[in-house]
């Protein structure tokens, strides 16, 4: 109980550093959100008018101090575009790039862990060095080069999978469908460094004093490795995970642009050409809280894998 | 393994004839000519030259040397336990006159636990964390017999109480950061014993634990040893710890044996210039209290660059500069019908220090 409310009120002063750093970051994006409005061809008086509607004829520390008060009642402000209220835009593609990056990273876990273990299993054997060497080049490409790789291959040349779009008003198989390609891009390339990461871990643990005596103790090698030597690398591997799921949020963006999927990475590019800070604020915003969100619940899931960490 | 009374650790003439060896039990295991290679930047590096022991059922053998002879590394060897890269190039490890080292891994890894079995230094590393010891145990036990987990949970729990941990059907449970560490090494000659092999290799097994612990263990083991009539093989540089329960000592150098003998005959008469030196180098009580040890001149060999001849020749202060010495390696051939054995070739000369004196 301790340990919850520990981890609780850490992530609230995770979360008020994040607010304060996406309202700075997104006013250091050049450009006047009142100009790009209202067009070039704007007079001088209808800009002034605009600003003072939307505050920022305010110096920015009043800005700062109101967007913090209003964010604590859950107030985001309002889309300077669509008008809605910013978090509601969010919350609604919200579940669009959740999916994304959740299959995005099952794929990932499903094929790096397996490899990670195999390969440390049989380190510097030709194996391990041919999957080393594809995993280099999986972490190498950028996802989003992949993405049109992939879409040319699978979409264009062979016609298996769609291209664009995530076909919100198909069935589930539809949906499914649509998400093979993306969710496959994004966890092959999230595999390769969970697979790199995994290896290391599992190495490290299998050189360990524990590890030699339930070899001498005849303790068959697959045991050894896939129970004994797996539960130790499980923190590692986890913290990895946790890692990774940042790391995807992030290409799901990159993704979902490549493949026009709609979701909270389309609309937050779209936001921040339209200078809509109070969009960008928002988005930014729930992405960071998910990935804390994330990291605190394996940060709890620690404590059931190693007991040195539940009983302190 | 006997509870002698402590003998004088330095060489005198034997007050007594030794006593003449009670019906031979059979040799339980038996190192033949064993070599276990490193590769090195200048070629193989040989860790392991050639070290032929054996051990008799229920007897004790201490193998005794500094920090990187290759104590440890000869026993690991006999199990096929050696990390890559390195590798056994050639010798035989027989256990009741089979050679177990060139079986396919899967019946060497059905002996290990089971015939022949090993704990080690650090009990603070050897456990497992993420486990309980119940299911360490359990994991030994299963990895040798179809055992149901009932059963074996129940025979975990008679082991506990057989090493003498205190209320075991609670302590079955705990993870090793709940135990202490004379505990932990308990818990791990559980695991070691669970099968009843017929011999134990203790590689240092109390050094990292406290005196008074140190003690407990030992007895301990010499307690299981004399209900089982394992054969027990104690790694140590603690020589005290030898007089105590050894009957039989194996000295090593730079990964070669230098002498083998009854305790007895080490103790009294040692022969190797080694030997004599690593028994001058330990205080006595009884000795002058300002007087300075000896130590050893010079520096432990690097494996990797060894003279040609005796390893132990820059150091010796019988054979430095010899020319035998420098250019044959000695072997340890049997000096007398004792058994006794040693591999120097001027092992009659007295060392150049006690001539002076």
């Amino acid at each position: 109980m301790d340990r919850l409310l520990r981890q609780l009120s850490q992530l609230a002063i995770t979360v008020f550093g994040i607010v304060t750093v996406t309202f700075f970051l997104v006013r250091m994006i050049p450009g006047d959100p009142a100009q790009y409005m209202l067009g070039d061809y704007a007079t001088e008086e209808a800009l002034a008018t605009l600003r003072a509607q939307l505050g920022l004829d305010q110096p920015v520390y009043v800005q700062y101090g109101l967007y913090v008060l209003r964010a604590v009642t859950g107030d985001f402000g309002s889309s300077v575009v669509t008008g809605r209220p910013a978090l509601e835009e969010i919350l609604f593609s919200l579940p669009d790039s959740a999916i994304l990056a959740f299959a995005g990273l099952a794929v990932a876990v499903a094929i790096g862990i397996p490899l990670g273990i195999l390969t440390a299993e049989r380190q510097g054997s030709w194996s391990d060095m041919l999957i080393m060497i594809v995993a280099l080049f999986g972490i190498s490409f950028p996802v989003f080069w992949l993405g049109l790789a992939s879409v040319l291959l699978f979409s264009q040349e062979l016609k298996w999978f769609p291209a664009l779009g995530a076909s919100s008003g198909g069935g589930v198989l539809t949906h499914l469908h649509h998400l093979v390609l993306p969710a496959g891009v994004l966890g092959i390339s999230v595999a390769a460094y969970i697979t790199r990461l995994t290896r290391s871990a599992m190495l490290e643990v299998l050189g360990q004093d524990c590890i030699r005596v339930a070899r001498a103790m005849g303790v068959p090698e697959r045991r050894v490795v896939w129970r004994l030597a797996l539960k130790n690398a499980l923190v590692p591997i986890l913290a990895i995970v946790g890692v990774t799921f940042a790391w995807s949020l992030g290409s799901a963006i990159l993704i979902e642009v490549v493949f026009s999927r709609p979701g909270i990475g389309s609309m937050i590019l779209k936001a921040v050409s339209a200078r809509d800070y109070q969009l960008v604020q928002a988005g930014v915003l729930v992405l960071a809280v998910a990935v804390v969100l994330v990291n605190s619940l394996l940060d709890l899931a620690y404590g059931l894998v190693d007991p040195r960490l539940s009983t302190r | 393994m006997p509870n002698h009374p402590m003998p004088n650790l330095h060489p005198v003439a034997p007050a007594a004839p030794i006593a003449p060896a009670t019906a031979p039990r059979p040799v339980a295991l038996e190192l033949r000519d064993l070599t276990t290679v490193f590769p090195g930047d200048d070629g193989p590096v040989t860790v392991i030259d050639g070290v032929s022991l054996a051990v008799r059922a229920g007897g004790t053998l201490a193998v005794v040397g500094e920090s990187g002879s290759g104590k440890s590394m000869t026993f690991l060897s006999a199990l096929g336990l050696v990390a890559t890269p390195g590798r056994v190039r050639r010798g035989e490890v027989r256990i009741d006159g089979t050679d177990i080292l060139h079986q396919p891994p899967e019946r060497l890894r059905r002996l290990r636990g089971a015939v022949i079995s090993m704990i080690f230094q650090d009990p603070l590393t050897a456990l497992n964390p993420v486990f309980t010891i119940g299911e360490q145990i359990v994991e030994v036990l299963r990895a040798h017999q179809r055992i149901g987990r009932a059963a074996a949970r129940a025979r975990a729990i008679d082991l506990l109480a057989r090493v003498q941990i205190p209320d075991p059907v609670r302590r079955v449970d705990d993870y090793p950061h709940q135990l202490s560490g004379g505990q932990r090494q308990r818990v791990l000659i559980a695991m070691a014993i669970a099968l009843s092999p017929r011999i134990l290799i203790a590689d240092e097994p109390t050094t990292a634990l406290d005196v008074t612990v140190q003690a407990q263990i030992l007895d301990l083991l010499a307690d299981l040893q004399a209900e089982t009539g394992m054969a027990l093989v104690l790694i140590t540089h603690d020589l005290g710890l030898v007089a105590k329960y050894a009957d039989d000592v194996a000295v090593m150098y730079a990964g070669r044996l230098v002498e083998t003998g009854s305790m007895e005959e080490v103790f009294t008469r040692p022969r190797h210039p080694y030997t004599r030196a690593l028994f001058r180098s330990i205080p006595r009580l009884d000795g002058p209290v300002d007087e300075e040890l000896p130590a050893i001149e010079g520096q432990p060999p690097n494996v990797a660059r060894l003279p040609p001849g005796c390893a132990f020749e820059p150091r010796c202060t019988v054979g430095r500069g010899r020319a035998d010495c420098c250019t044959r390696r000695p072997l340890p051939l049997a000096g007398d019908r004792s058994g006794h054995r040693s591999a120097c070739f001027h092992e009659d000369l007295p060392d150049r220090k006690e001539a002076a004196r």
